[in-house]
């Protein structure tokens, strides 16, 4: 059975919600069921994924007044899996396991815990334990590291990675829903403080309080949905354990297999995009996954977008939202509810033209995976 | 008495990685090979992920190249004051066998190829030690 997406919610994007990740996810659960004109007893299945800072679908759904469910999955990790997520509410609503799926992520990614920092005194266990001594324990340095070998191998540059901030942020400046709206130049860019060289400030983030909800259905659905449906045309999913120290080559991520895949399944190919949402929790993510996914040679993202082919009237908007660096980072979600608007036309002064067929990714280093959305049904 | 938010982050040993901890409380650097196959793995491994036999801890040369680094700039951990260099090191025993650490350098001086040489640090006053790495000509 296909899947579409017929419904779409998120709550504001803050630097202090001063809520709940229960009672952000059920307001963006809410909004995504009026948006498709559905209400919670149509729907049997949720899932999440989590960094044990969130709420757990069963709270969620019963927050919503729904008393149980088919299907309640929240999975731990990261932005790797986003994709996986959104795969997978489709393939338990083909095995006929649940009718409708809300996929959700909530957290106070701002205002409670915090990716990046660490209070001390800290144990660490599993495979991050041999890291304590450098204290190489967070995003910010795992993904600097893998630039710097990017930088060494292909001769990319700061310059490079900076093009990639400023344009996402050109995008976000009409985007009332984005957290940082400022134009930003490369001077700006330059020199902002350094988090991690080679990484400056503007490479990294923005965190926020927030919350998103996609609502997914089978084609059955689709007809009682007041949207037009967005459809998922296909997905890929690249998981390793190789962790940051044995990922054999860092130039790459995930991607250069989760690339190749998705084309694959799809029978599409990169210049059949019409936008692209690339999940970038650093610029550096948006380098390399660019290059994995087939859309720049190596080395050749920095030159790409400073060209201008990665915005309107080039050759494929990337990130028209302003992506997870100037939108917020709600994880990797609030991709695919930009994805939704594109698609269904209602981006407004953000609009890319004629958007038809978007590919939407996520995750980085050795673990992610990427959907494909049309607008006609495939 | 100090602030304990002020104290380095410590390993918790499994049943794993005790031996590699252990060794090093010794002044031993030492590293999870196959007992069969011989080829080195890190993270350490109960049974080798490409044999299947068993796995015991090993002396290392301590000797690799700098693979890639960073120049933290940032504090994100409480113990260490930037800034200060990270590598990502390669040991000259098989490539791709990796482990991060200090690299006790001045930033300007550290760059990707070179040569370095592991050198055993208590971590704080935890009774931890792990490697640190300097430079070598
Ligand atoms: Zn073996």
């Amino acid at each position: 059975m296909t899947v579409a997406v017929v419904g779409i919610g998120r709550t504001e994007y803050l630097k202090r919600s001063g809520r709940t990740t229960k009672a952000m996810a059920a307001s963006a659960c809410r909004d995504a069921l009026a948006d498709a004109g559905l209400t919670i007893a149509d729907v049997d299945g949720m899932c999440t994924f989590q960094a044990n800072d969130s709420s757990s679908p069963m709270d969620v759904a019963w927050a919503l007044g729904r008393d149980e469910l088919a299907w309640a999955n929240s999975m731990y990790g990261g932005g790797n899996l986003v994709a996986d997520q959104i795969a997978t509410a489709a393939a338990v609503i083909e095995a006929g396991l649940c009718k409708a799926v809300l996929v959700y992520r909530s957290l106070n990614g701002r205002s409670g815990y915090r990716f990046g920092t660490i209070e001390g005194p800290m144990q660490v266990t599993g495979e991050n334990q041999y890291d304590v001594a450098s204290g190489y324990l967070v995003p910010p340095q795992w993904f600097a590291m893998s630039a710097r070998r990017h930088q060494y191998r292909y001769g990319s540059t700061c310059e490079d990675l900076g093009q990639i901030a400023i344009t996402q942020r050109a995008h976000a400046v009409p985007n009332e829903h984005a957290f940082y709206r400022e134009p930003l130049t490369m001077d700006d860019y330059l020199s902002s403080r350094w988090i991690n060289e080679p990484f400056h400030l503007y490479d990294c983030t923005s965190e926020v309080d927030g919350a998103v909800a996609i609502l997914l259905v089978g084609e059955d659905m689709v007809r009682d949905c007041k949207t037009e449906p967005v459809w998922l045309v296909g997905s890929s999913n690249s998981q390793s354990g190789a962790g940051w120290s044995s990922w054999d080559d860092p130039t790459e991520m995930y991607s250069r297999t989760a690339g190749p895949k998705i084309w694959a399944n799809t029978g599409l190919n990169p210049s059949d995009m019409d936008f692209a949402c690339m999940y970038d929790c650093f610029t550096y993510t948006v380098m390399a996954t660019m290059e994995g996914f087939g859309f720049c040679e190596k080395g050749q993202v920095g030159p790409f977008f400073a060209e201008g082919r990665a915005t309107y009237g080039g050759d494929i908007v990337i990130n028209p939202h302003g992506g997870l660096l100037s939108e917020g980072y709600i994880h990797g979600l609030n991709h695919h509810y930009e994805s939704t608007l594109q698609l269904r036309g209602n981006a407004g002064v953000r609009q890319v033209a004629d958007a038809k067929v978007a590919l939407v990714t996520a995750g980085g280093g050795p673990y992610g995976g990427a959907n494909i959305y049309s607008k006609e049904r495939p | 008495m100090t602030d304990a938010r002020l104290l380095p982050p410590i390993p918790v040993p499994d049943p794993e990685s005790a031996g590699y901890w252990e060794s090093l409380s010794t002044g031993v650097f030492a590293l999870s090979r196959c007992t069969e196959c011989h080829r080195w793995m890190q993270v350490p491994q109960e049974h080798c992920r490409w044999c299947g036999a068993t796995t015991s801890f090993e002396e290392v040369s301590g000797r690799g190249t700098v693979f890639s680094f960073i120049v933290v700039r940032h504090q994100s951990i409480p113990s260490l004051t930037p800034p200060y260099v990270v590598g990502m090191i390669e040991f000259d025993e098989q490539p791709g066998l990796r482990l991060t650490g200090i690299i006790e350098a001045d930033p300007d001086a550290v760059a990707i190829g070179q040569k370095v040489q592991a050198i055993i640090r208590p971590i704080g006053e935890s009774g931890f030690s792990a490697p640190s790495f300097e430079l070598v000509p």
